[in-house]
């Protein structure tokens, strides 16, 4: 918890945090179709569809609670840009994972790729449930991994 | 040499003749001038409601599509309830079968029901017993002859139909007449009455979307 309250304290991080959680959160919405732009905006939730709105719910926090963490760790720690690929591989897979189905995204991709996006769409669509899961659980891996060397980096670097 | 090109023109006009019924087959049912708007839905379903209701909607929509049985089971009882049945409103089903292979045979599955005049009891036995995988066999061709043995239909006649393809080419010009009007995923929807056409609404959107729309255009 105090390695939130240190990486958020700054406005700068809690801003960008605010920023990916709305920009993530009504993308896979609208992806999901959950929110539709045309030809009204209006939201529902569907009876059946529970489940897929908490996962995108969880997956939006997720992300903008570990990647603006990891941005903290390079650009105060000067550590390594690698360390953030956890954060970013669980939000891309998640948000992928909702993007296909029957929506003009993924009639997109099978129309350009054919019968491999067709075969891409249908797994991105079969196991959507299980690949949102998959990235939650890679963003919480990614959480605590980042709050245990946060706390080990800082607790070295207020010593030195 | 005249009597060459009128031979030549003869076996072409022949040929055009034959493909034509052998992709359009003879269909009590087909009436092929039909079009509402811009949209041509000759190779669509059946009527859904009254033929003589002013407007119509038009639905392109894939039996795989989850989105699709989501409208079918979230919205479309309203607009039947409030519109459908009291004839204000018809409703037509056009296949846009991009999904995978069993979107195809279960669109074409549809037609061969519809030779036994059970098109509607068929397309709502499929939404009915749709399962959310693409391919993932609940509309494999044993499963779509099981379909029409539940219906009471003439199950040889049905399996003769289905294993003919006789409605591939209907199902792919329903397909690109979809494509053609813009639609980009399923299910997508036209309303249409005498005067106008809507934009096309995408996705499986709520009955109120409908209802506004539909009360602007009766």
């Amino acid at each position: 918890m105090q390695i939130i309250k240190m990486v958020f304290s700054n406005p700068r991080y809690l801003l960008l945090a605010c920023a990916l959680f709305s920009s993530m959160f009504v993308g896979l919405l609208i992806l999901s179709e959950f929110i539709f732009l045309e030809p009204y905006v209006i939201s529902h939730l569907p009876p059946g569809t529970e489940l897929g709105f908490a996962l995108i719910t969880i997956l939006s926090f997720l992300s903008a609670l570990v990647i603006p963490m990891n941005i903290y760790r390079i650009n105060i720690l000067k550590s390594s840009k690698q360390k953030m690929g956890g954060g970013i591989f669980g939000s891309f897979v998640g948000a992928i994972a909702g993007a296909c189905s029957c929506g003009p995204v993924g009639f997109a991709v099978i129309s350009t790729f054919g019968s491999v996006g067709a075969t891409a769409t249908a797994f991105l669509t079969n196991y959507e449930t299980p690949i949102r899961i998959i990235a939650i659980g890679i963003l919480v891996v990614s959480y605590f991994t980042t709050v245990r060397s946060l706390g080990m980096e800082c607790r070295l670097d207020s010593r030195g | 040499m005249a009597v060459k090109w009128i031979l030549v023109g003869l076996v072409v006009i022949a040929v055009i003749v034959s493909a034509a019924i052998t992709i359009f087959p003879q269909d009590s049912n087909l009436d092929p001038t039909r079009q509402h708007g811009d949209i041509s839905t000759a190779f669509g379903s059946p009527i859904l409601g009254s033929p003589d209701a002013p407007v119509t909607i038009v639905e392109f929509g894939d039996y795989q599509c989850h989105q699709c049985y989501n409208w079918f089971h979230n919205t479309k009882p309203a607009i039947t309830r409030d519109y459908i049945d009291t004839g204000k409103v018809n409703l037509i089903f056009v296949d846009l079968a991009i999904l995978g292979n069993d979107s195809r045979i279960a669109a074409q599955a549809s037609h061969c029901a519809n030779d036994q005049e059970k098109y509607w009891e068929y397309h709502d036995h499929l939404y009915n017993s749709q399962l959310p995988t693409i391919d993932g066999g609940w509309a494999s061709k044993d499963n779509l002859i099981g379909f029409a043995s539940d219906l009471g239909l003439d199950v040889d006649l049905f399996k003769s139909c289905l294993e003919s393809n006789k409605y591939s080419g209907r199902v792919l010009t329903n397909t690109n007449e979809g494509k053609s009007n813009g639609v980009a995923g399923t299910p997508g929807f036209f309303i249409v009455n005498s005067e106008e056409t809507s934009d096309l609404i995408s996705g499986a959107q709520p009955f109120i979307v409908f209802k506004h729309i539909l009360d602007d255009m009766i």
